[in-house]
């Protein structure tokens, strides 16, 4: 019903506009959607790295956390944690990342695995802006 | 009209001023009302001040339409104290780039192209415009161009529900008598005249 009084408010050429906009963002979404891909896999705790390795070269690494063995596991160009000994498992089900600037996070067991890209991250801005 | 004897021309120029303020007061209104309201990242604004550029340029064109945008941006700057900072230079890009949209829009679609579609696209203009210039001055990361999808959808979103405000608008103002097309206004006023 809202639908239909939303298409009487609009000509034909309102609903092609909108049409080609909702095009676009799809377009946008495809095209943009996801940033260039990362060469490194950093692991950190603190603050601190504890491991680092490219992300071209599959391996699984062990980790050792405060509760345990973490395995990371790094597999055509996607790092994921295979194996957690956590309570929920929510580092597992984060799934697989490659792209800069993704992340997995275990905090029962204190990783933050952090995937690098090839130029150095700028620095962050102290950005107040409305 | 009880002034019958007020020249039609010189009412319709008066009458066009008062309601030109007041539509950028309302403008203005919103715009405040907006910076108040939480949103869940700086950039992420309703446009609802949009919904009386609109207006104005259905009612009265295009150069009202950029009266209204800029007098906004402005006066609505003042009034929260955000003039010449990061956020005023995003409002007044996000509002060039939409109002020169939605202008040339409405030139160029003539009677075809309502509210709504004039609305979409001037949302979305604006978001483009807005992250442009935060992209130029702000953040010179290739990063803040992933949120453009998010933006663009957003965008579309608002610009659809602020035209459907400003059609609404429309239509209530056409109703009203200061509002009906100059023939039939000139009409009423000579039966008026000579009963």
């Amino acid at each position: 019903m809202a639908l239909a009084a939303l298409l009487r408010r609009m000509t034909p050429l309102d609903r092609l506009i909108v049409l080609v906009l909702l095009l676009a963002s799809a377009a946008a979404f495809a095209l943009i959607g996801h940033g260039p891909r990362g060469t490194r896999v950093v692991v950190e705790r603190q603050g601190q790295v504890i491991f680092s390795a490219p992300l071209g070269v599959d391996r699984t690494v062990t980790l050792n956390g405060p509760l345990g063995e973490t395995q990371l596991r790094i597999r055509d160009g996607h790092a994921g944690i295979i194996s957690s000994p956590c309570a929920h498992k929510v580092c597992i089900g984060m799934g697989q990342i490659a792209q800069q600037g993704e992340l997995l996070a275990c905090v029962p067991n204190d990783l933050l695995v952090r995937i690098e890209g090839q130029e150095a991250e700028e620095p962050s801005h102290d950005l107040i802006s409305r | 009209m009880t002034s019958s004897a007020v020249d039609p021309q010189l009412l319709a120029r008066v009458r066009r001023r008062i309601f030109l303020a007041l539509f950028i007061a309302l403008a203005v209104a919103l715009h405040t009302l907006e910076f108040l309201l939480p949103s869940p990242a700086p950039w992420f604004r309703l446009g609802f001040a949009n919904i009386l550029t609109l207006t104005a340029l259905f009612l009265y064109g295009g150069r009202a339409a950029w009266v209204v945008t800029l007098a906004r941006v402005g006066i609505g700057s003042l009034v929260v104290g955000n003039l010449f900072s990061p956020g005023f230079l995003l409002s007044l890009c996000g509002g060039i780039t939409a109002t020169a949209l939605m202008t040339s829009a409405r030139a160029l679609g003539g009677r075809h192209i309502g509210p709504v579609g004039v609305s979409a696209l001037g949302a979305v203009g604006h978001a483009a415009g807005q992250l442009f210039v935060a992209w130029l001055v702000l953040v010179r990361h290739a990063g803040l161009w992933q949120l453009f999808p998010f933006f663009l959808l957003f965008a579309l979103g608002t610009g659809i529900a602020n035209g459907i405000a400003a059609d609404l608008l429309l239509e209530l103002l056409r109703s009203h008598s200061a509002f009906r097309t100059p023939v039939a206004a000139e009409n009423g006023l000579e039966s008026r005249i000579s009963p």
